[in-house]
């Protein structure tokens, strides 16, 4: 197959563009003056950062979060996905893409008014728990588009196949199907993880007193006007979520 | 595992457990305490607090509105306290717990909207001037120089509809609470006429803008405007001699708090002259707390910006509540600005 | 089976029903009710908010949003379609390290790059300081607090809904095929042409719904790099939650644009059947 130069250089260029902004933040979160004038070089904000406790639980109940959501949009979207596959529900798609089409802040105000109203009845508040759930409804429909993209070039001829040959359903779809869909239902979760992760609107509805996320955090931060801070907490997870990439992807190929 | 290990595992948990501390969520607006106000209260008290903060009214009350929120203490502005008021979303003050009420400054121990003091407590106020770079000529000192040519592409409005139409009806003369619809529209005109001229409405943000000298004017509040002054000395602020809003943040405890007397006391904590005034100097707000002024720096103390003197208080206007039936008109002539 | 299929439907449907449509039947509820005194829902019964929407102002809001969410989307499937292409076509090796490349800096908050945007756009910003100091300009371009600012703020923020789902469609793509393209004298961009785009068809719908339908109802970007100026369907809804606190105006606001959208989807779905998305 030609490879033609035109294609890398474009990536590099898209690339540039993507990380472009998070190098600004890196320079200037070595920047000593809290102005954006370089004025010298300073570990002074990483040090503020290290000894914010309020911070620190914030990016704990990100992580968290975005991990269970992660975890079981991933599963109930794939499954949805293959199911619809198999045969539509009209009502069911409907409602997903649906869900899609909404806006964040309507969202997020429907599911607060649903938790207000439970809580009438329940004597409960909104807290991590709201916030997974809430996070886990929206993330489903992500999951769905993506892994159906996928399956929609995948064969119904090879499960057939399987069938006629003995397998039962699940066999088929767990030793036919699944390995054909797993860099889609990768690609999904990514997605999933990346929307739950980085959600403002939504979970600033829907969260309790005790559950502060990341964007919560940097939002009020970020908007009182250039932060240091913010710029050193940016530099971090860029470079730790790299470094964690670069691990597992060099643990998955020694396996 | 074990049986011992499993046993000795659940007496350390059991260990860990928290006896019960006494606790306090507090909700309030960002660079609204300094550094070591929560702390030493949570030293003093014997307190846990989870202090967080928010931007805007608005976004205090979205999580609040519910009544189930989680929260013990919130700031709202002083025209917010009634409508929070009447959806019962408010505790009624002790004031046989807040001894430290006494400290107030006269000017805000009445405030219009809650005279008694019964649901709010003053804690800082703010108002909204003009803040400029000195080297525009000629500068500005009312409301209307805000509209001159010159600033063509270097200026900011705030980026609330309030403060907008506050200016506008001011400038042709009306009350800046005015619910008539004929003088909002024709502040809304004003208000349309002069955004040529904008670069953008923008709120704190202007103030890193300001002190780069990309923005040359701009509707800003006292305190934004102070630190932005503090970051360059190219910067001056005048409030408008035809006439200028004052807000004032009250502390209020909610209802829903299973925590009336902690809270009592982290408000009267906030009422002693020592604390207010660490917190005025260092975040450079105004505080109400009359008792506090003379600790301040004198620098501070004169600081014509954060504390004007009586002239120029007279000029100021309270921020009135707004009826629903003004609201909506408000609230569409604003769309109508922001599409023009 | 059936039961197989219901099973793997039924905690998606569970969800769906609890979290989103009961939700959902909330909102409309509130989009005919009245504003309450001071901000949440109350009696009586109105057609009011709908009626509202007829006003020609709201008409011209939605216009310019849909401009500027076509806009958006065109660019960012443009440029996200080579770099899709690109990553599929990489070593085994590099797929995932590509992959990542461009989630990882939306694992950063999309409120701190949009200001890291707007330093770099700023008068006083490194792209206006780099023009200056090369002479290409006199005077700093206003770069920042218009609408062009906005699209490109939307194309940054929604590119990776737009990289994902493509990626997921081209890498299944049969190399055979394009194999047998070239062996059949094809130029790359013919086969491109004839070849990959129409078999990523279902990517790039998805991808275009990924991003048309997020920009549509966005308002932290235009708001930030708009300067607040100019007021898209997302801003009003917004404003109608927050600042204005008529929940039922809002309410029927989104309803309506949500029904847009929909009569936009099934209109795609109708055309190319099943298979669209």
């Amino acid at each position: 197959m030609k490879q033609s130069r035109f294609l890398p250089v474009f990536a590099a260029l898209v690339y540039a563009f993507l990380h472009v902004p998070l190098l600004i933040l890196c320079a200037f979160s070595f920047n000593s003056s809290k102005f954006t004038i370089w004025e010298g070089f300073s570990l002074e904000w990483y040090r503020a950062m290290f000894n914010d406790a309020q911070l620190a639980e914030a990016t704990w109940n990100s992580l968290v979060i975005a991990l269970v959501s992660t975890f079981f949009a991933t599963i109930i979207g794939t499954l949805c996905a293959y199911g619809l596959w198999k045969r539509n529900s009209k009502w069911l798609s409907g409602s997903l893409y649906l869900s899609l089409v909404t806006p964040e802040i309507v969202t997020g105000i429907s599911l607060l008014a649903l938790f207000q109203w439970i809580f009438r009845y329940w004597q409960v508040q909104l807290g991590m728990h709201t916030v997974i759930l809430a996070h886990i409804a929206f993330a489903i429909a992500y999951v769905l588009l993506v892994v159906m993209a996928r399956l929609r070039t995948a064969e119904p001829a090879l499960e057939d196949a399987a069938l006629d040959l003995g397998a039962t359903e699940w066999q088929a779809f767990r030793l036919v199907t699944l390995p054909i869909l797993k860099p889609g239902i990768a690609a999904a979760a990514l997605l999933a993880f990346t929307v739950s992760f980085d959600d403002y609107v939504i979970t600033s509805l829907v969260a309790g007193v005790d559950s502060e996320t990341l964007p919560m955090v940097l939002y009020a931060m970020a908007r009182r006007g250039a932060n240091p801070v913010v710029s050193a907490i940016s530099t971090v997870i860029f470079l730790g979520f790299g470094a964690l990439i670069l691990l597992s992807e060099r643990m998955q190929k020694n396996t | 595992m074990n049986r011992r290990v499993f046993s000795v595992a659940i007496a350390g948990l059991a260990a860990c457990a928290p006896r019960n501390p006494r606790r306090l969520n507090v909700f309030n607006w960002s660079a609204y305490a300094a550094p070591e106000t929560v702390p030493d209260f949570e030293k003093r008290h014997d307190v846990k607090v989870r202090y967080s903060i928010y931007e805007s009214n608005e976004e205090m009350l979205a999580r609040v509105f519910s009544g189930n929120s989680g929260w013990d203490v919130v700031f709202p502005t002083h025209y917010i306290v009634p409508p929070m008021r009447e959806q019962g979303l408010l505790a009624e003050l002790d004031h046989a717990q807040l001894p430290n009420l006494k400290n107030l400054d006269p000017a805000f121990q009445h405030p219009v909207t809650d005279p008694q003091l019964r649901h709010a407590m003053p804690y800082m106020w703010n108002a909204t001037g003009i803040l400029y770079n000195k080297k525009v000529t000629p500068a500005p000192t009312r409301w209307a120089d805000l509209w001159e040519p010159h600033w063509k592409g270097h200026l900011t409005m705030l980026d609330d509809p309030a403060e907008v139409f506050a200016a506008a009806l001011r400038k042709l003369g009306f009350s800046l609470n005015s619910r008539d619809p004929d003088e909002l529209h024709a502040a809304q005109r004003e208000a349309v006429r002069q955004k040529p001229l904008l670069r953008a409405y923008l709120n704190t943000e202007v103030r890193d803008q300001a002190v780069a000298g990309d923005i040359l004017g701009a509707q800003i509040w006292s305190t934004t405007a102070q630190q932005a002054i503090d970051a360059s000395k190219e910067l001056a602020f005048v409030y408008p001699s035809d006439g200028f809003p004052l807000s004032l943040d009250c502390a209020v405890i909610l209802r829903e708090s299973p925590r009336h007397g902690i809270a009592h006391e982290f408000l009267n904590y906030l009422l002693e002259p020592q604390v207010s005034a660490r917190i005025a100097e260092s975040m450079r707000t105004a505080t109400a707390n009359g008792a506090a002024r003379p600790l301040l720096s004198v620098a501070t103390q004169n600081n014509q910006t954060l504390y004007p003197p009586p002239e120029v208080m007279a000029r100021a206007e309270w921020f009135a509540t707004v009826t629903p039936e003004a609201q909506r008109l408000r609230d569409r002539l604003w769309t109508e600005i922001k599409s023009a | 089976m059936n039961r197989l299929r219901t099973l793997f439907l039924a905690p998606a449907a569970g969800f769906t029903v609890v979290l989103f449509l009961i939700p959902l039947s909330i909102i409309i509820g509130y989009s005919f009710l009245t504003r309450g005194v001071y901000g949440g829902v109350a009696g009586p019964w109105t057609f009011e908010n709908y009626q509202r929407l007829f006003d020609p102002l709201y008409g011209v809001i939605l216009w310019r949003s849909v401009v500027m969410s076509t806009a958006a989307t065109a660019l960012c499937l443009l440029i996200a379609f080579p770099l899709a292409l690109f990553i599929a076509r990489a070593d085994a090796r590099w797929k995932n390290i590509y992959l990542y490349l461009v989630i990882l800096p939306f694992w950063t908050s999309f409120l701190v790059r949009t200001y890291a945007w707007m330093f770099l756009l700023r008068d006083s910003g490194l792209i206006n300081s780099i023009l200056l100091s090369l002479k290409i300009v006199h005077e700093p371009l206003p770069l920042l607090y218009n609408e062009t600012a906005v699209v490109v703020g939307l194309v940054y923020g929604y590119l990776p809904f737009a990289v994902l789902p493509l990626f997921s469609n081209l890498d299944r793509l049969d190399k055979n095929l394009l194999e047998a393209a070239a062996d059949l004298g094809a130029t790359p961009w013919q086969t491109i042409r004839h070849i990959v785009i129409p078999l990523c068809a279902p990517g790039l719908r998805a991808a275009g719904v990924l991003v048309f339908i997020p920009c549509l109802g966005a308002y932290l970007t235009p708001d930030l790099l708009g300067g607040g100026k100019s007021i898209m369907i997302g801003n009003l809804i917004q404003n109608q939650f927050t600042t204005a606190r008529d929940w039922p105006f809002g309410s029927a606001i989104s309803l309506a644009l949500m029904a847009l959208v929909m009569i936009l989807l099934m209109a795609l779905l109708r055309r190319d059947g099943e298979e669209a998305l």
